[in-house]
């Protein structure tokens, strides 16, 4: 006797109940980041000035771009905590190219190579020689921060002449929008596709689950470590490229905060869409979030120390969500207590 | 016979850490004459007091076979808690009581979140590391603390000796003699490496695993309160960013210990963190400037990793034998 | 008879100064079911790494349909159409099954950048399926689903190449329940129709007579024998002879001479909501209690109830007749209870620490003196001492637990319950992937501990429960099914096992 095995009428999805639960991990987020900015803004109607947005639009820009890679890396079961440092890196390697003479092309092409670099050595670190991923990215973020502050002597570098991404954040459209977010908001729907539509975005999540099983089936696993390390590393020197023009230096110092803000968007953003499961459209609305968090809490005159407290708070209290609610789902029910 | 062989290969790998620090030495001692001066050495001493104290803390984690990166945010918090506490004329050893109470809360938060609530540790550590951060401002707003400081004493334990050495390297020791016995000759010690090894065999067994996994983030964090108490003993007042050096040299002594020694242990650690810290003076001492120390201390960190890891050493052995890779693991394993 | 779609002749392999194989003779039919046999170590796993491309063969040909074959790695294997399910398949839990089958082979150019195509997808499984019906909803995640399930999964997996014409089988039946095995053997007779061949490796000797048309038995790296089915049962040759090489006794030792002690452990009415209900049962110093109950009977969480790493929601334990609560593992084995795991790989022992560390882990007061300080010397005497009774091979204090065969590692374990100094036993599943030759060493253990002790085994295997047990119940559905006074016949004990009924 043979049952049905792919039922075409009952999709995934079918009930009433099971829509409404879809639709409240979607959105739930999105929600918060409207709750949030209007809260704000019935105090401090400042934040919705448009040199306001604009400051925010560059910021979530910047830290958008710096995440995107590291997105994936989570989401394969790994870590990189080096992407701050790699961006920082960037960041100087840009101002130093400039001061030495060379034009921004080459500047920016340097810059992205030590990223790429970068990148790559912790993937074949971690994937290929099977090194722990926190000791290894632990590792090339103090070599970056110290190559970065070598660089400037442990000072900052002071760039002259804007460069040519300058436009990118001329605010337009009233002064609200600088243009910077259309590319970035491109390559994350790209991002998307690969994600959802590609092989590849399905090799990242099962890898996680089962690394062995993904091996098992011929798919290059080493080759998709590095691949995401380097990808990791690429994207926080783009963000560093970003920042060098966006401050019109290299600080060397830049690095430090971005290793919670990033963490924290990464795993605010796993618990939309894909609960547990970082992803690209996470990561931008959780990058939204904490840009609206961080300019509200500074519209509302709270130093920075306690900005920090809150972020921090705000990690534990996601994390702690987010790992109830997979042990109320049930999701280690049948796999072998790990 | 094999137990025989079992003691040679241990006495083998320590005598070997024993001729690379040597080496080191040797090789600092040639470049830089001053390196063997009292003045360098009693430096040397101290700041591997500092350094090991944090590194000892973290050792008990990585047994457990989890990470801590709360250190720096930690040692932040306590120092400036020690700080205020001093300020307000409390005797010594009450505000050194009071940093170990607040480093024992905040270590017990982090491990009860990871044992008992399965938080991942990585994360975790980070986020209550950053929330310490934060409350180390809580105080003064972020500006030095020395009130108080010269009265209280504090500075003792940076200058006073005993028998020849200074007061804080005695104290490295005796928490690393402890530290050792309880590890290595107790059941305690025991029971954290069957945690660390299989947690479910281990709570089989009868072993309160979460218990000690809570306990190994508490003794971290009281071992960091006692490095940065060294830290501000020896300069003489508390500030928010002291104790931000702290965990990079406690990672690579305690994963450059663990490599040369083939496994996470104290004495692993004690040899780590020496060759960190002769390394860092020995390069402050040529002049290296401060920026790199970190550049250095994680290059030797990786290198060690790398140098010692399986793969290599699969790889080396593979062009020695000319045997395929494959067939050497699966050999391994029947 | 039919050429040979596979052939091996002469292979030899040496890892080191070890000849794991020597001159190995094999082949198999088109459409044949094709048991392969041998002790641990006895060379069949190497041989059939080698025919899946995972090692190189040293020496010998191997040649698939006629032609010769040079594998170097799994995929050329594949591309021969020769696919291997492992014994503990590798599976994306929280994937569905359809999703699992096409892992890696999505697309036909089979990159990272190749777009999935969610239709063509379906519409390959329904082509699949057509061709081998397998009742399985393939949307489920494969964490939802059951050990026979996600067997069929692997399978599925294995066969979506085209042209596979033969199908390695390592161990399949070992984690799956005697009705579960069914499903499994009907899915095999319909690949044989199929004219697919099936390499099938097991340690369950009924098994061979039950599936298969012919076998070869592999004892120290060659294949010493290869007959079919009907000619083994005509000549009644004992295939656990054949593995050996020498005659085997009974495996089972025999029963206990005395009548039984004192109750022991004494269970009232427990229950776990959803798992078992009003358990019922004493154990008594001098026997050995069977409990016969399939994979999901609740089997599994009853012992960890009465080990105290479940809470029991109702009824009562009683250990040398005082009532006791076991909140935890270590309040069981203070009461003197002692479980030898199911899974000893991932519950029973530190893998990567040797016998000297695992053997006190669970008495460490035993281990130790004031301050808690290990009194090492006694500690390795006694250590010695007990893998020496356990006799433990290599008997090395030192060498990794990783480094032992599956019937030493439950050695190990043995020789840890006994250091416990508990005088209640519990075994879960003892011989699981352990040989035929250390099986009988270990129920002989389990005999001498009942001298002394009470000894439950608890298992899914009836023939190991109704052999070695001198008073034996099932668990069905997580309800007791007790037998008459003259207790249950090996066909009584099946028969209550799976279907909840006592014989009349």
């Amino acid at each position: 006797m043979t049952m049905t095995y792919i039922d075409k009428t009952t999709r995934p999805g079918g009930t009433l109940r099971r829509r409404m639960a879809r639709l409240t991990t979607d959105l739930w987020l999105p929600a918060a980041v409207v709750v949030l900015t209007l809260a704000v803004a019935s105090v401090r109607p400042q934040i919705l000035d448009a040199g306001n947005i604009a400051a925010m639009l560059k910021s979530f820009s910047v830290m958008a771009v710096m995440v995107l890679g590291l997105t994936w890396v989570i989401a394969a079961g790994k870590i990189d905590v080096s992407f701050m440092q790699v961006a920082a890196l960037a960041n100087m390697i840009c101002a130093w190219s400039l001061a030495q003479g060379w034009g921004w092309g080459a500047a920016i092409g340097a810059a992205l190579a030590a990223g790429l670099v970068v990148g790559v050595v912790n993937g074949l670190l971690v994937s290929a020689m099977r090194l722990p991923a926190l000791i290894v990215t632990i590792s090339t973020a103090g070599i970056c921060a110290s190559i970065a502050a070598a660089l400037g002597k442990g000072t900052v570098i002071r760039i002259e002449a804007p460069g040519p991404l300058a436009p990118l954040l001329d605010p337009v459209l009233g002064g609200a929008v600088p243009p910077v977010v259309v590319p970035v908001l491109l390559i994350a729907a790209l991002a998307w596709v690969v994600q959802e539509r590609l092989a590849m975005g399905r090799y990242i999540y099962a890898m996680a689950q089962n690394e062995a099983a993904v091996r098992s089936v011929g798919v290059p696993v080493v080759g998709l470590g590095v691949l995401l390390f380097a990808l990791s590393g690429v994207s926080a020197a783009a963000a560093g490229v970003l920042l060098a023009e966006h401050l019109a230096s290299g600080q060397p110092m830049i690095g430090g905060p971005y290793l919670i803000n990033g963490l924290t968007v990464v795993l605010l953003g796993g618990m939309m869409v894909r609960v547990g499961k970082p992803n690209i459209l996470g990561t931008l609305t959780a990058t939204l979030f904490i840009g609206v968090l961080f300019s509200g809490t500074a519209l509302l005159g709270l130093p920075d120390y306690q900005r920090q407290i809150i972020q921090g708070a705000l990690l534990l209290i996601g994390l702690a969500v987010a790992t109830l609610a997979a042990r109320h789902h049930g999701t280690g029910g049948h796999r072998d207590g790990a | 016979m094999s137990r025989l062989n079992d003691h040679f290969r241990g006495a083998a790998r320590v005598l070997g850490f024993v001729a690379l620090v040597l080496g080191v030495g040797a090789v600092f001692a040639l470049i830089e004459p001053r390196f063997l001066s009292h003045a360098s050495l009693s430096g040397i001493a101290r700041h591997m007091a500092a350094n090991g104290l944090a590194a000892l803390g973290l050792t008990f984690v990585v047994i457990v076979r989890k990470f801590d990166l709360s250190i720096a945010g930690i040692a932040a918090f306590a120092a400036m808690s020690m700080g205020a506490l001093i300020a307000a004329g409390l005797p010594l050893w009450a505000a050194i009581m009071g940093g170990l109470a607040l480093g024992a809360v905040l270590g017990a938060i982090s491990g009860i979140a990871i044992s008992y609530f399965e938080l991942p540790d990585i994360v975790t550590t980070i986020a209550v590391g950053s929330i310490c951060g934060g409350l180390a401002f809580l105080y003064t707003g972020g500006r030095s603390i020395f009130q108080n400081f010269f009265q209280s004493g504090i500075t003792d334990l940076n200058d006073a000796r005993l028998l020849g050495l200074g007061v804080s390297l005695w104290i490295l020791l005796a928490v690393y003699a402890a530290a050792w016995f309880v590890m290595s000759r107790t059941r305690t010690g025991m029971a954290f490496y069957a945690t660390g090894e299989n947690p479910v065999a281990a709570h089989f067994s009868g072993i309160a695993t979460r218990r000690f996994v809570a306990l190994a983030y508490v003794l971290c964090a009281l071992c960091t309160v006692l490095a940065v108490l060294l830290i501000l003993a020896e300069s003489g007042n508390a500030e928010t960013n002291k104790g931000a050096n702290l965990m990079m040299p406690a990672y690579a002594g305690v994963f450059l210990g663990a490599a040369v020694m083939g496994g996470t242990s104290v004495v692993a650690t004690f040899g780590g963190i020496l060759l960190i810290t002769m390394l860092l003076d020995g390069f402050a001492l040529m002049g290296v400037p401060y920026y790199y120390s970190d550049g250095v201390v994680s290059l030797i960190l990786l290198g060690g990793v790398i140098a010692f890891s399986d793969s290599l050493r699969e790889w080396i052995t593979g062009l020695g034998l000319l045997r395929p890779r494959a067939a050497r693991k699966s050999e391994n394993r029947a | 008879m039919a050429t040979p779609v596979l052939t091996a002749s002469d292979v030899s392999k040496r890892f080191g100064p070890v000849q794991a194989l020597r001159g190995v003779d094999f082949h198999v039919g088109p459409g044949e079911v094709h048991a392969l046999l041998g002790i641990n170590g006895a060379g069949k796993s190497t041989f059939i790494k080698i025919l899946s491309g995972i090692i190189q063969k040293d020496g010998g040909t191997l040649t698939v349909a006629g032609r010769e074959v040079h594998f170097r790695t799994p995929e050329d294997a594949i591309r021969a159409g020769i696919a291997t399910v492992q014994q503990h398949p590798e599976l994306v839990a929280d994937m569905s099954g359809l999703d699992n089958i096409f892992l890696g082979r999505e697309t036909a150019g089979r990159g990272l950048f190749a777009r999935i195509d969610r239709a063509a997808l379906e519409a390959r499984a329904e082509a699949l399926l057509a061709r081998f019906a397998v009742p399985l909803d393939l949307r489920q995640e494969v964490g939802q689903m059951s050990a026979v399930e996600r067997e069929a999964v692997a399978i599925l997996q294995a066969l979506a190449v085209d042209g596979i014409r033969v199908l390695i089988l390592d161990e399949p039946t070992s984690t799956l329940t005697e009705v579960e095995r069914e499903d499994l053997f009907a899915l095999m007779n319909q690949l044989k129709t199929r004219g697919i061949s099936i390499i099938y490796i097991t340690h369950q000797l009924e098994e061979v007579f039950a599936i298969a048309d012919s076998f070869s038995v592999f004892r120290a790296g060659t294949c010493v024998a290869r007959m079919s089915v009907a000619e083994a049962r005509e000549s009644r040759v004992s295939l656990a002879e054949l593995m050996l090489g020498e005659a085997v006794g009974d495996v089972f030792p025999p029963k206990a001479g005395a009548p039984a002690g004192e109750a022991l452990l004494e269970l009232e009415g427990l229950g776990r909501p959803h798992e078992f209900t009003d358990i019922s049962l004493q154990a008594r110093r001098g026997e050995i209690l069977g409990i016969f109950g399939l994979v999901g009977s609740g089997c599994d969480e009853l012992s960890k109830t009465i080990f105290g790493a479940l809470p029991a929601a109702r009824g009562t334990i009683r250990v040398h007749g005082r009532e006791v609560a076991l909140r935890s593992p270590r309040a069981a084995l203070d009461a003197g209870i002692f479980l030898v795991p199911g899974d000893r790989r991932s519950e029973g022992l530190a893998l990567s620490r040797p016998a000297l560390f695992n053997v006190p882990l669970a008495n460490l007061r035993r281990a130790s003196g004031g301050f808690w300080a290990l009194r090492r010397g006694r500690l390795r005497r006694d250590a010695q001492e007990l893998t020496r009774q356990v006799a433990l091979h290599p008997p090395s204090l030192t060498t990794p637990a990783s480094g032992f065969s599956g019937g030493n590692q439950q050695k190990i374990v043995l020789a840890k319950g006994l250091y416990s100094e508990a005088d209640i036993y519990i075994f879960v599943e003892p011989t699981v992937g352990v040989d035929i030759g250390a099986r009988a060493k270990i129920y002989a253990q389990m005999r001498a501990l009942a001298r002394t002790a009470a000894v439950v085994v608890i298992s899914s295997d009836c023939d190991e429960v109704h052999g070695v047990a001198d008073r034996t119940v099932a668990l069905h559905k997580g309800r007791l099914v007790a037998p008459g006074a003259r207790g249950f016949s090996r066909d009584d004990l099946l028969m209550a096992g799976i279907m909840g009924e006592v014989a009349a």
